[in-house]
């Protein structure tokens, strides 16, 4: 299954032959730098053709609501259908790693002693 | 830090936490209750407690909500990081806050929104696909003018230009997801605070002119717009946006294709060389690079149109609740908002220091604004700024006001506008959308004087 991701991955990448302008290329992620967990990887290379992680783990979300957006990726997006153990997995991670949060979170005090 | 963050766990539960970690009781009136008041009780250990998580005495701790989570402890953005991410871009302000880099997405602070017209590299940058190679021939560029039209046009830009007036105008552009982060429970999607707003001088000619030489047909209804950023996946039959918006919205005369930001050509990470400024709605209507404006006879139905984007709730949904969005109804006209652009938050002011000097911004998408009111005191009493006047529609209004503080100590200012209907800022982001559209709570800041 990691295999098939990452292969897909792989593919996608060079379509995508990431020509943004030549003033900004995106940083590259790699799963380490996430949240630790089982499906960290699959999920990351679910993800990753089309946007950053940052953008996953910037979102805090029920399991049920991550499911939702797996489905819209797909249906609005055109992410490769996730489907069984597959998509599980990658629930599993994301229910784990990015569940709901208070309604700031990574708020700090500009206050705060340094 | 840690114990920032443990405050913030919390405030899961916020009156249980004013109880644990404060030993504020939340008051809901009545005789048995000191100082009964519709607000929180705060005193003793508690408000020892609460002043040293903040960092100073809160002379208005009585008129603090309960469960409120001070604004020295709300604010930032949502990536669950300490610091934002600054961005490091050419031509860009190295304090804007980056949201994400792939694709690229970055929000001003809103205390960098203090000039009458943004710099344009102070202007935030939302991209919904690749970043496109730079034209070198951008008065060859050509846009396709077609659909329900009975003259269908091509332009070259040079054409364009000659053809027909130039006009230049200040204008707000708005992302559509500003203020997303303010949705509880958390919206899917870049989680903007108030920075994803800008208002800069735009030079170009008016679409409704560019629509009236190319002849609406009577079965015109809706525009889709189209521009040539690649989408996300690289893939060249997929769209990364194409959003559009009735022609009664179109052909008003405040909208242009423009070339020009701020006197100077556009930048390519605003649309080089040629972008649509359609003001008051959501800014992805506002096609970068523009190659094509198809005029439709039905509602568009491009890529960001439909479901639950750029749409909110007419019949008001469960939050965090699943919805399909079908009975939502599009974004039009942005909310009413004012910011608070100086001092920063997180001023620190000389001990002292007896009154307050504010600025600001307000501006209300199609609307213009009506008031905007000041409070130190957590809402308890309102200071009416003086608001000036928009140079033109859609221009936005700025806003001074001077506000006496009892002592030194820790203060949150809070700023509301009232829109031309008498629409007011609410205090939480309301109707909450699966997308999160449409929050406009009140901006709020930390000030410690002394």
């Amino acid at each position: 299954m990691r295999v098939r991701l990452a292969v897909l991955w792989l593919i996608w990448s060079a379509g995508a032959a990431w020509s943004q302008s030549p003033a900004f290329t995106p940083r590259d992620e790699s799963p380490e730098e996430f949240a630790p967990g089982a499906g960290r990887e699959e999920t990351f290379y679910a993800c990753t053709p089309c946007h950053n992680f940052k953008l996953v783990a910037a979102q805090g979300m029920s399991r049920e609501r991550w499911d939702e957006t797996l489905t819209f990726m797909t249906s609005r997006h055109n992410m490769p259908a996730l489907a069984g153990a597959e998509r599980k997995l990658v629930l599993d991670y994301l229910e784990r790693a990015y569940p709901p949060r208070p309604a700031r979170p990574g708020g700090w005090n500009p206050f705060a002693p340094h | 830090m840690k114990q920032e963050r443990a405050i913030h766990e919390l405030y899961d539960d916020p009156e249980r936490a004013d109880t644990v970690v404060f030993g504020r009781v939340a008051s809901h009136g009545g005789n048995d209750v000191p100082r009964a008041t519709r607000r929180g009780f705060l005193g003793g250990a508690g408000l020892a407690a609460l002043s040293a998580a903040v960092g100073g005495a809160i002379p208005f701790a009585a008129e603090m909500p309960a469960g409120l989570i001070p604004a020295a402890l709300a604010q930032g953005a949502g990536s669950g990081a300490k610091e934002p991410q600054l961005l490091k871009f050419p031509g860009k302000d190295e304090r804007l806050v980056v949201l994400g880099e792939r694709p690229l997405v970055a929000e001003t602070p809103e205390h960098l929104l203090d000039d009458e017209i943004t710099p344009t590299a102070r202007f935030y940058i939302r991209n919904n696909g690749q970043i496109p190679e730079q034209t070198k021939e951008p008065d060859n560029w050509k846009i396709t003018i077609d659909g329900e039209v009975s003259n269908k046009l091509e332009l070259a830009l040079g054409e364009l230009k000659q053809k027909f007036k130039p006009v230049t105008r200040r204008m707000v552009l708005e992302c559509g997801g500003n203020g997303r982060s303010f949705f509880s429970p958390q919206a899917r999607g870049n989680q903007w605070t108030n920075g994803g707003a800008g208002c800069a001088e735009w030079t170009g000619v008016r679409l409704a002119d560019v629509l009236k030489a190319a002849g609406l047909q009577p079965s015109a209804v809706f525009t889709g717009h189209y521009g040539a950023d690649p989408h996300l996946s690289g893939e060249a039959n997929r769209v990364a946006l194409s959003r559009g918006v009735p022609i009664r919205k179109a052909m008003d005369e405040n909208n242009l294709i423009v070339w020009a930001m701020n006197g100077e050509p556009l930048p390519p990470i605003h649309g080089f060389p040629v972008r649509l400024v359609i003001a008051g709605w959501p800014g992805s209507v506002s096609q970068k690079w523009l190659t094509r404006i198809w005029v439709r006879d039905k509602p568009h139905d491009g890529q960001g149109m439909g479901g639950t984007s750029y749409r909110v709730p007419v019949k008001p949904i469960v939050p965090g609740s699943n919805d399909d969005g079908k009975t939502f109804r599009d974004l039009e006209s942005m909310p009413v908002r004012a910011i608070i652009t100086s001092p920063a938050n997180g001023s620190k002011l000389a001990a002292g220091t007896n009154e307050l000097k504010l600025r600001g911004a307000a501006w209300a998408g199609d609307q213009t604004v009506k008031q905007v009111d000041v409070s130190t005191d957590f809402g308890a009493t309102w200071t009416k700024a003086n608001l000036g006047k928009p140079k033109n529609k859609y221009d936005w209004q700025r806003w001074t006001a001077a506000v006496k503080v009892p002592s030194d100590g820790y203060y949150e200012v809070w700023a509301r506008g009232t829109d031309s209907r008498g629409v007011m800022q609410p205090h939480v982001a309301g109707n909450w959308n699966p997308q999160g559209y449409g929050g406009n709570p009140m901006h709020r800041i930390a000030v410690l004087i002394g």
